[in-house]
């Protein structure tokens, strides 16, 4: 509250007041509309944008608005670029809440507006940023071309030459994230829009019909011919190192545990010397050799599996299967080594959903890279490794309910997709 | 002897380490504008020096690989464009492969041109952005109008192809969804020779400074074997000394068929690793230049439209963006149009794995240099 606030009540009574009122309100809006500082903040790919938009081509100081600063309490503007998650809100209730007012927010890109691309089957998104925080102005796009977010700057620019001191500018209440889904709210009004087209143009066209008994059109459909394209061959890149087979022998005489499963009839020495190329091979482990199957291929000089490029799982029914893949930076071949891993279900039904369900040990002493890929499958799929040195969850929060990649997952969040 | 001042670290700390300063926290993020997007870092620090690093990710975590499970193949496409939004077109590409590997459609020869060109001028925009972002992180903002500027040229050319600036979406199973315009080739061609020049003083302009010499050579070292331990890829990986790239090691489209080179660098240090990416611009430029003598007149630029339904089976593809290596997994349990599950490895994830192991010694300034050189995209990790 800043003495002008008190301005009004003051002068106003007083003849000709208004006029002094009138032009404290001119003075302090051209001030506050013409130099706004924007937030250093973005999350992801609209933040690209925004960062475009200052850069030379576009030039945002043309706005007034290039001093984007890093630190809330400097600032006037909070463009928002970028998807909220749910783990992101407290931060940016929390940013918005260290700019001093007068403050504006500016909501870039769809995924501020609704949810945008991460609307339906989704855990983590907020859906808008109005339901964290009041928004002024809305920016569309996915994401927004850097001319849109100067439209949505000259808008809020006039929203703030609106404002007067009569009317003082104050701060919302920053608000709770409601599960509201504004596609389909927005669908239903369209579709309604949508009839009432119809209705009208219906009756236009009987009015029409009255009005010119022996019109007859003049119109005729032209068919464009579609382009021919030939079916051409795959061909298979080329292969570097050993082949599916040799590799295949040579890890089953070691560990006769290894198979390779295959949907073909023939037997697998022959589907395996028909596979593509660059095909890398895929071989069950048994989860007792997953270790020491691990260790040879690393140490062994004929594969010198010296490169962990991920390790994932697929939830199946009834078990897991955990995929390891390999290769070789010095030989180029690939191995993926993937280990069934049953269910446990002698946990009681209802606690499934937030227990791990199976337990396989680390390799995280073989490859440091496995060790933030492990805990991202126990994040996803809750699957528990054996002597990792950091279990927890890595993108989830800690107090999250349940493990998002399996198949049964269930979020109150979630809206479905409609088929 | 003198204890240390936390018995109880907070969790993913683990040096058992004692000091004779003061120990304390630092939390760098998630909202920091040199942890390029939100990322956070929590620091371990004896005085001024950084005894531990634990990254946190999962702040800008979309679900999207739980999301994919409910759309079809080729909506992921446009998901992908997401995931690296720097080089949104070579993402398309990754994800691309993997479905032609599982359709069996090939790609006619000018489809494959198109396909490299785009890349290259993809991988040239991301390292632009690099340039900017070392030079402003370093203080110089400067580098960052420079960096933008040759981009937007770049993204010039990508809108009139593709029809978007950023998020393509543009390849497509057996080609991409439409011809380049005849305008493609003269474009690209001026672009390129503007570049040259460009590319002269901007290299004057960073790579003999003394600010940018005393603030990075020396400074992040990673070692050959960490580099491979942690699975790091692409420039970092190459600037620790190892030649590793997929382009030339499992070639894929048609780089088996271009003459270029890898560059790669020994020391591994900051520097390194901005000198090697100023070396893959040029090396894009050559496979461009190549690739406008040998490009075709006519002929088709795609194959056969087919549907997108994949037999079942599991498929893999890998690509070299600008960034590394970027594969894709899809598993196809039943025959059709909707994956069972698709798995992306990012190349940043391992990067900021090793970040650990990179910063230990040095000041927190250095962390803004040694962050700026590995040049991460974070919602790439979240996915
Ligand atoms: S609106 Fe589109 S471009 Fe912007 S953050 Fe969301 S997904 Fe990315």
């Amino acid at each position: 509250m800043g003495i002008i606030n008190f301005a009004p009540k003051i002068l106003d009574p007083i003849p000709g007041g208004k006029y002094v009122v009138n032009a404290i309100d001119y003075v302090v809006n051209w001030a506050r509309a013409n130099s706004i500082w924007p937030l250093t903040y973005g999350t992801s790919c609209c933040a690209i944008e925004m960062m475009s938009s200052s850069m030379a081509r576009y030039d945002i100081a043309r706005f007034g608005s290039e001093v984007f600063r890093a630190s809330p309490r400097q600032a006037d503007l909070f463009i928002l670029a970028g998807t909220i998650t749910r783990r992101m809100a407290p931060a940016i209730q929390m940013l918005w809440e260290q700019i001093p007012g007068p403050k504006y927010a500016i909501a870039m890109g769809a995924c501020t507006i609704s949810g945008g691309p991460f609307i339906y089957d989704n855990y983590a998104v907020v859906r808008g940023a109005q339901n964290l925080i009041p928004v002024d102005v809305f920016v569309p796009g996915c994401p927004p071309r850097p001319e849109a977010l100067f439209h949505g700057l000259l808008t809020l620019r006039e929203k703030i030459l609106k404002e007067t001191c009569r009317n003082p500018w104050h701060e919302g209440q920053p608000k709770d994230v409601s599960t509201m889904d504004r596609y389909r709210e927005a669908a239903k009004t369209w579709a309604a829009l949508e009839e009432m087209k119809d209705e009208e143009m219906a009756e236009a066209r009987a009015k029409f019909k009255e009005e010119n008994p022996d019109y007859k059109s003049s119109f005729k459909p032209i068919r464009v011919k579609k382009e021919d394209f030939p079916e051409v061959e795959r061909k298979p890149f080329r292969r570097v190192g050993l082949t599916q087979l040799e590799l295949y022998q040579k890890l089953h005489d070691k560990f006769p545990g290894i198979t390779f499963h295959t949907h073909s009839e023939d037997p697998i020495e022959t589907v395996l010397a028909n596979a593509p190329a660059d095909r890398p091979l895929e071989v069950m482990v048994e989860p007792e050799d997953y270790v020491a199957v691990t260790e040879f291929v690393k140490n062994d000089p004929e594969f010198k599996m010296d490169f962990l490029i991920d390790v994932t799982a697929i939830d199946y029914d009834d078990h897991f299967d955990l995929v390891t893949q390999l290769r070789s930076l010095q030989i180029g071949h690939k191995i993926f080594l993937c280990v069934q891993l049953k269910k446990d279900f002698s946990i009681p039904e209802e606690k499934r959903a937030t227990s791990l369900l199976a337990s396989v040990p680390t390799v995280s002493h073989l490859y440091p890279a496995a060790e933030f890929k492990e805990r991202e499958v126990y994040d996803m799929f809750g699957i528990n490794f054996e002597g990792h040195p950091d279990q927890r969850r890595i993108f989830l929060d800690k107090d999250f309910v349940g493990f998002p990649l399996r198949k049964d997952f269930t979020h109150p969040e979630m809206i479905r997709r409609p088929v | 002897m003198i204890q240390p001042r936390f018995s109880n670290l907070p969790p993913g700390f683990r040096i058992q380490r004692e000091t004779n300063t003061e120990e304390f926290f630092i939390n760098m993020g998630p909202q920091h504008p040199s942890t390029h997007g939100a990322l956070r870092l929590a620091l371990r620090m004896d005085g001024e020096t950084i005894v531990e690093l634990v990254p946190h990710f999962g702040y800008i975590h979309r679900g999207m690989e739980k999301q994919a499970e409910s759309m079809s193949y080729l909506q992921y496409i446009a998901l992908s464009d997401r995931q690296d939004y720097l080089t949104a077109i070579q993402n398309n590409l990754g994800v691309v492969i993997a479905l032609e590997k599982g359709m069996n459609v090939g790609v006619p020869e000018k489809g494959e041109y198109i396909r490299v060109m785009l890349q290259e001028l993809g991988r040239i925009a991301s390292h632009l952005v690099f340039y900017g972002c070392f030079g402003g992180d370093l203080g110089g903002q400067t580098c960052l109008l420079f960096g933008f500027k040759e981009r937007e040229m770049i993204h010039d050319i990508l809108e009139e192809v593709t029809g978007s600036r950023l998020t393509t979406n543009f390849f497509r199973p057996g080609g991409s969804r439409y011809d380049v315009p005849d305008t493609f080739i003269p474009r690209v061609k001026a672009f390129l020779d503007h570049l040259e020049d460009a590319m002269r003083d901007y290299e004057r302009f960073l790579s003999k400074n003394i600010i940018v010499l005393e603030r990075s050579i020396g400074i992040g070292v990673l070692s050959k074997e960490d580099a491979i331990a942690y699975g790091c890829s692409g420039p970092v990986l190459r600037a620790s000394g190892v030649e590793f790239d997929v382009r030339r090691a499992n070639p894929y489209s048609i780089y088996d068929q271009f003459d270029f080179d890898i560059p790669v660098f020994h020391n591994g240090d900051c520097y390194d690793r901005y000198k090697i990416r100023i070396a893959e611009i040029h090396e894009s430029m050559k496979i461009l230049r190549q690739c406008i003598d040998k490009f075709p007149k006519d002929g088709p630029w795609r194959s056969k439209e087919k549907p997108v339904r994949l037999p079942v089976g599991r498929y893999y593809s890998e690509i070299e963006t600008a960034k590394g290596l970027y594969a894709t997994y899809v598993v196809a349990a039943t025959t059709g149009e909707k994956p069972y599950r698709i798995h992306t490895r990012g190349p940043s994830f391992p990067h900021i794995a090793a970040l650990n192991k990179m910063v230990q010694g040095h000041k927190v300034s250095d962390l803004v240099t040694i962050m700026a050189t590995l040049d991460p995209v974070i919602p790439e990790i979240d996915r």
